[in-house]
């Protein structure tokens, strides 16, 4: 047993720092969450600091249950986190296949392609909404307004205008409204995201064994084939890393969604908990408390199902 | 039916030219080995013959037939490969019935035939385990398994046996030649071993550098090589090869006689010498002699045990009908 102690002793400063890191800010949480603690209130000022006397049990678990945002806000994390993963996985893999092989300007077009991790979020989301998204003078509205201008051109023509117009004008999307907000964060997110994914998944085809594809072409295996059962197995593992990574990042959205909408119609739980923490620490906290909660639900239920599907 | 005929094939990879033209017959049900130091080009022509590398000009034909662009899974051949290059996330079972589940055959019919073939190499045991589960000569028996499955006209090796340790790669050996006894088919096996080509071949095809340099039996190669550079390459240990006033008293350029064809005397002989090291292997002795003013270092063989102890005097009497007499250009005098 001795020779055991001295190992573990000196890990001990590292793992009491880790656990203080992570158990601090968790206990107050778990702390806030139970009891009535808010910033500001002229009529029970003895709310305003933390104290055991305040307790208020699962009080603040039922308000937060039962205020109007927060099925939306759940509904609308794991939408909006799916749909990126969904995106970027696909796109991942058809352009760090397509980049795999060996062309003219290979590397100024891998840099290029991962450029778009570097942008920070909040200006990502500045650009997008207002240079791109934009029904008036984004990209959108000027594409939207050409298209309906040649349309008008199609209608004055002498012979076939009649057919031309029984087309509708378009309408520029307005990203901003209620109905649209998540698909905006969506987009603006994936544009993002997806370097990363083919930056992983790059590394990975490239210690692809090239024997096995030999062998594969002398099988009979055409070019689906060999996807399908060598590269398509052999990407499992970085799927796996890609998703848990990105469901981590995701989860907890924030510049993109205040910038887009400022959380009308798309919050998240993130979000909601931005909104109860103007004043009311103790609704925020029990609402962190769900994150957690369905941040571990999320992990677990998608790495079973990447691991289920990929490893044949 | 395998008769593979290379016509003037050759490869070139940019300016710089790996197998200069080369004319080559494959019989049917033939064991052919290539054989050659490394870089000799003899993988890139095996390769060449499976398809996997186009030609920069001539022509293969398998059985009277041009393939030459035919791609490589129509061309009937079967290949193992050096890191076996087995499916990792396929189960043993899966990656024999592999090519069958390609040319989209009845999955009961895969059944059969993968079982056929697994029986018949010892992997009853290990259908449903996956390569990484497997041990080298598992993984190589799998391989062998997945080639056999198609039915190939011709089987290709690239040196399957050279990631096993010695004493699988000569149980493996064994079991290859049994396999080719059986079959009856066409295999061409690629190895830098000359001791894998002499117990293996029907034909062995020594390479360099791209260029033939004889086609024979194996006692064809070992009696009768047609220049210094087959001379060297096949039998071991090497042959002693020197030039100079000996091997003109001989009326060659060159002289070379094997270890075994030297008789070794420690009082009277022809060439006297100091011994260096001694191989001791139990039923031979391979005896290094310097100073004989032949070579740096001339090596003999000698049947069961002798006593010399390093800087003994000894003598070397070789054979006379046993001396190879090359010429100035390197070619067999007969």
């Amino acid at each position: 047993m001795s020779d055991r102690k001295l190992p573990r002793l000196l890990q001990t400063p590292a793992v009491l720092l880790l656990l203080v890191w992570m158990l601090i800010p968790l206990g107050m949480t778990l702390y806030f969450s139970f009891i009535r603690y808010v910033l500001n209130s002229l009529r029970r000022p003895e709310w305003t600091s933390p104290s055991l006397s305040n307790w208020r049990g699962f009080g603040n678990y039922e308000f937060v249950l039962k205020s109007k945002d927060f099925v939306l806000a759940i509904q609308n994390s794991l939408f909006i986190v799916c749909s990126i993963l969904f995106l970027t996985v696909i796109l991942g893999i058809l352009i760090a296949v397509l980049i795999n092989k060996t062309f003219p300007g290979q590397g100024i077009v891998r840099v290029l392609l991962i450029s778009p991790f570097f942008v920070m979020p909040a200006v990502n989301a500045v650009l997008w909404i207002n240079m791109i998204l934009d029904p008036v003078l984004g990209l959108q509205g000027i594409a939207v307004a050409g298209i309906n201008d040649i349309l008008d051109g199609l209608r004055q023509m002498p012979l076939l205008g009649g057919f031309s117009s029984l087309w509708p004008e378009f309408e520029p999307i307005s990203f901003r409204a209620t109905q649209t907000s998540a698909i905006a964060v969506i987009m603006m997110v994936t544009w993002q995201w997806t370097p990363f994914a083919v930056l992983i998944f790059m590394t990975s085809l490239q210690s692809e064994d090239q024997q096995q594809k030999e062998a594969a072409i002398l099988d009979g295996a055409g070019t689906w084939s060999q996807f399908r059962f060598l590269t398509l197995p052999h990407l499992g593992r970085p799927i796996a890393i890609v998703v848990m990574i990105q469901a981590i990042f995701h989860l907890s959205l924030y510049a993109e969604i205040e910038i887009v909408s400022r959380g009308n119609g798309n919050k998240n739980l993130p979000y909601l908990i931005g909104e109860f923490a103007n004043n009311n620490i103790g609704a925020a906290s029990a609402t962190g408390i769900f994150a957690v909660i369905l941040a571990n639900i999320v992990a677990i239920f998608l790495l079973r199902m990447v691991g289920k599907t990929l490893m044949e | 039916m395998g008769q593979i005929v290379l016509d003037k094939v050759s490869k070139s990879f940019g300016d710089v030219e790996v197998i200069p033209p080369l004319d080559l017959t494959i019989e049917d049900g033939e064991f052919t080995v290539f054989v050659g130091p490394s870089g000799c080009g003899k993988s890139t022509l095996l390769r060449m013959i499976a398809g996997l590398e186009d030609l920069t000009s001539g022509a293969i034909a398998i059985d009277g037939e041009d393939v030459t662009e035919v791609p490589p899974s129509k061309r009937g051949l079967a290949m193992v490969f050096q890191s076996y290059a087995l499916y990792p996330h396929m189960t043993v079972r899966k990656n024999i019935g592999f090519p069958l589940r390609m040319e989209k055959m009845d999955q009961a019919e895969i059944d059969k035939r993968v079982e056929t073939a697994a029986t018949s190499l010892n992997l009853m045991d290990y259908l449903d385990r996956k390569p990484g589960q497997l041990s080298g000569g598992q993984r190589q028996r799998v391989a062998i398994g997945r080639a056999i499955v198609r039915d190939p006209s011709a089987f290709l090796f690239d040196e399957p046996l050279s990631n096993l340790d010695a004493a699988l790669r000569v149980g493996m050996r064994l079991e290859i030649s049994e396999m080719h006894e059986r079959m009856q088919t066409t295999m061409i096996y690629v190895t830098h071993d000359q001791v894998e080509a002499m117990t293996m071949a029907n034909k062995i095809v020594v390479l360099q550098a791209g260029v033939i340099e004889q086609v024979g039996s194996p006692l064809d190669l070992y009696h009768k090589p047609q220049n210094v550079f087959v001379a060297g390459f096949i039998g071991s240990p090497k042959m002693n090869i020197f030039t100079g006033p000996e091997a003109e008293k001989q009326g060659a350029h060159t002289i070379g006689i094997r270890p075994e064809h030297t008789d070794v005397s420690m009082t009277e002989g022809t060439w006297k010498g100091t011994v260096g090291v001694a191989e001791h292997l139990g039923s031979d002795t391979f005896i290094h002699v310097h100073n004989t003013g032949l070579a740096d270092m001339v090596t003999v063989r000698i049947s069961g045990d002798i006593s010399v102890k390093h800087g003994d005097d000894i003598y070397l009497t070789p054979q006379p009908d046993q001396i190879h007499r090359f010429d100035a250009q390197g070619l067999r005098i007969e």
